[in-house]
């Protein structure tokens, strides 16, 4: 089977000849530029510095070398822009403050500054704007730094405010997705595209990095407030956004057709690590309708599959999740308030893909033996990947301070269940 | 008086402003509306979390209203609140940005009757002893969200035992563990920001 194959069998919810595996394709399933690097050295590959694409989280780009060493079933797109709104071209060397040599966009190094043993970044690289992320020093990442304008006046609030991020897509964009798209297509391996323009409510999109002068409801503590207390006003964006969402989908299918297997849709968090961020009702209520809109369109017109990103304790939510019409969840928190493995796949495997919940991220992989990362992913292989319904990732993104003999033993663990 | 506590307890700032601007008007004393008010409506906000009912925009909300009330009654308090249940300094620790959830903690203490001092984010074992020393505190609360940011904490509760500081510190974050928290010698962990406050009484007990 082809990696495109392996994936669109477990998909439809059949097994597969080996486990599909995804690394690398999302900003929610890659890994740490310093342990890209690690691995890139573990695996002999050609030693130059990591590319990141995703400044946020400094994930580092996984090329097709890698990709082949780590025998990922996937391709990904990356939206053009980074998360501060610089296009990921024109690549600068820089050293960052744990002495790691990586390739950012110039616009994005030119515009850094550095204090206190950290870094600065400024929204679309330009200086003359207050900065939109700090990196302290002793961090791996790049924080978003909330730029709420002021307190909130109810009596004049405006949707339009919010609607900042969001707009009709333009042909150079459209352009960009057709090439990347094809080229990833030809690898043969699945498709994996995140278009943007469909998230609702996802607060690393509402605190907003890469606008120039953010306005409306920008405050994270803000947002999640105002799923209480202004029901209607989230109602109306949400409105607005899905709406704008399809006419851009149409465009995008349009230009990228069925070489896509899989659309990254939304990352909003609804769960903390012990319970939800809201009841069933209130996602019913204020989400759903507009996810369902979004996906109704695209299991109607394409054969792309729906991607659903949500940490957290979301067991309560899973069954509105579903009902959005989501086929895929990520990042299946398994070390959350009852997100037991073994329940959630029996209760619902067969109506939705788990892609992720292969190791835990929190206490196994960084902090674990490399014993302790091969049982636990022994252990979750067997239970979610029974009849399909599963692509292999961590819970999460691998972060920086995972001992690369962790990953290995991870790599090494699923080699030996698909050989 | 029941105004002011569904005002908090329903997260309403405006009209737990206006409530409690009414109950001074029928002079009552600002440690009376504190405690026959305003914490019993954190209390059963936070009861009414732990039963699964109510969520984390809901504490907000209700923090933020009990805030509210509180800056009006802070002023007319001279000598400060002559019942607190002790005093915390509270801090994300260095490296970590990340403060909903350490502010949430804050506000739950503060609306339960401790004195709360916030350092705020990235914030240096140095500076927490400093702080701790200044404000003769009786907990160190220590916040981190990152898996990258957590073995900080061991290093301030070293500091802080090498000091000689004879204080309690509690931990907690999304990646911690009451395992974890034990590891590194600290006095408590809770999970939530609700069970802090318990926490939090249990180790001044």
């Amino acid at each position: 089977m082809t990696g495109k194959e392996r994936i669109r069998t477990v998909l439809e919810h059949h097994e597969a000849d080996r486990i599909a595996v995804d690394f690398g394709t999302t900003p929610v399933t890659g890994i740490h530029c310093k342990v890209v690097e690690a691995l890139r050295k573990h695996y002999g590959l050609d030693d130059h510095p990591v590319y990141v694409h995703e400044p946020g989280q400094m994930l580092g780009y996984i090329e097709d070398d890698l990709a082949e060493a780590l025998g990922t079933d996937t391709a990904g797109c990356f939206s053009p822009k980074n998360s501060i709104g610089v296009w990921n071209k024109d690549w600068k060397k820089y050293r960052m403050p744990w002495g790691q040599e990586v390739m950012l966009p110039a616009r994005m190094v030119d515009s850094f500054t550095e204090k206190d043993g950290g870094l600065y970044s400024y929204p679309e690289g330009d200086k003359s704007l207050p900065p939109s992320c700090h990196m302290p020093e002793r961090c791996y990442f790049f924080d978003s730094i909330e730029r709420q304008q002021g307190e909130i006046d109810d009596d004049n609030l405006n949707v339009e405010d919010n609607l900042q991020e969001y707009g009709e897509i333009d042909d150079e964009t459209l352009s960009y997705w057709k090439t990347v798209t094809d080229r990833a297509a030809k690898t043969g391996r699945a498709v994996v595209a995140g278009f943007g323009g469909m998230a609702l409510g996802d607060v690393a999109r509402i605190i907003s990095p890469a606008i120039r002068e953010p306005r409306g409801i920008r405050s994270v503590a803000e947002w999640y407030m105002s799923t209480v207390c202004r029901p209607d006003y989230i109602k109306e964006l949400f409105d607005r956004i899905s709406t704008l969402a399809v006419k851009n989908l149409e465009k995008i299918y349009s230009v990228v057709g069925d070489n896509v297997d899989v659309v990254y849709v939304c990352g909003a968090d609804f769960g903390t690590q012990t319970s939800q961020f809201m009841s069933v009702d209130t996602l019913n209520d204020l989400y759903v309708p507009y996810y369902k809109r979004m996906n109704d369109w695209i299991h109607q017109n394409t054969t792309w599959n729906t991607f659903k990103h949500c940490c957290g304790a979301i067991y309560p939510l899973m069954d509105s999740l579903i009902n959005a019409g989501f086929d895929i969840i990520n990042p299946v928190q398994i070390a959350a308030k009852d997100m037991d493995p073994q329940r959630l796949k029996d209760e619902f495997g067969d109506r939705v893909t788990f892609w992720g919940g292969g190791v835990d991220t929190q206490k196994t992989l960084p902090f674990g033996t490399p014993a302790q990362v091969r049982d636990e992913v022994l252990k979750l292989c067997e239970i979610f990947s029974k009849d399909g319904g599963f692509v292999y990732n961590t819970v999460h993104n691998i972060q920086a301070n995972v001992p690369v003999e962790n990953v290995v033993a991870l790599m090494d663990t699923l080699k030996e269940i698909r050989s | 008086m029941d105004k002011l506590y569904d005002a908090i307890f329903k997260g309403m700032a405006p009209l737990a402003k206006t409530a409690v601007l009414e109950a001074l008007d029928n002079d009552k004393s600002p440690q009376d509306i504190i405690d026959e008010s305003m914490i019993p409506a954190m209390e059963a906000i936070g009861q009414e979390f732990e039963a699964g009912n109510v969520f984390v925009p809901n504490l907000l909300l209700s923090a933020r209203a009990m805030k509210s009330a509180l800056e009006i009654l802070k002023p007319l308090m001279m000598a400060g609140l002559t019942t607190t249940l002790g005093t915390v300094v509270i801090g994300t620790v260095k490296g970590d940005l990340h403060d909903i959830g350490k502010n949430l903690v804050a506000s739950m203490l503060e609306g339960r009757g401790f004195k709360v001092i916030n350092l705020g984010t990235d914030v240096s074992k140095e500076r927490f002893i400093e702080a701790a020393k200044e404000n003769n505190a009786d907990i160190i609360c220590l916040s981190a969200l990152l898996t990258t940011t957590m073995d900080y904490m061991k290093e301030i509760v070293d500091a802080v035992r090498a000091d000689g500081l004879d204080i309690k510190i509690m931990v907690g974050g999304a990646p911690l563990t009451q395992d974890f928290a034990t590891s590194i010698g600290a006095d408590g962990y809770s999970s939530n920001a609700n069970e802090a406050v318990v926490v939090a009484k249990k180790l001044l007990s």
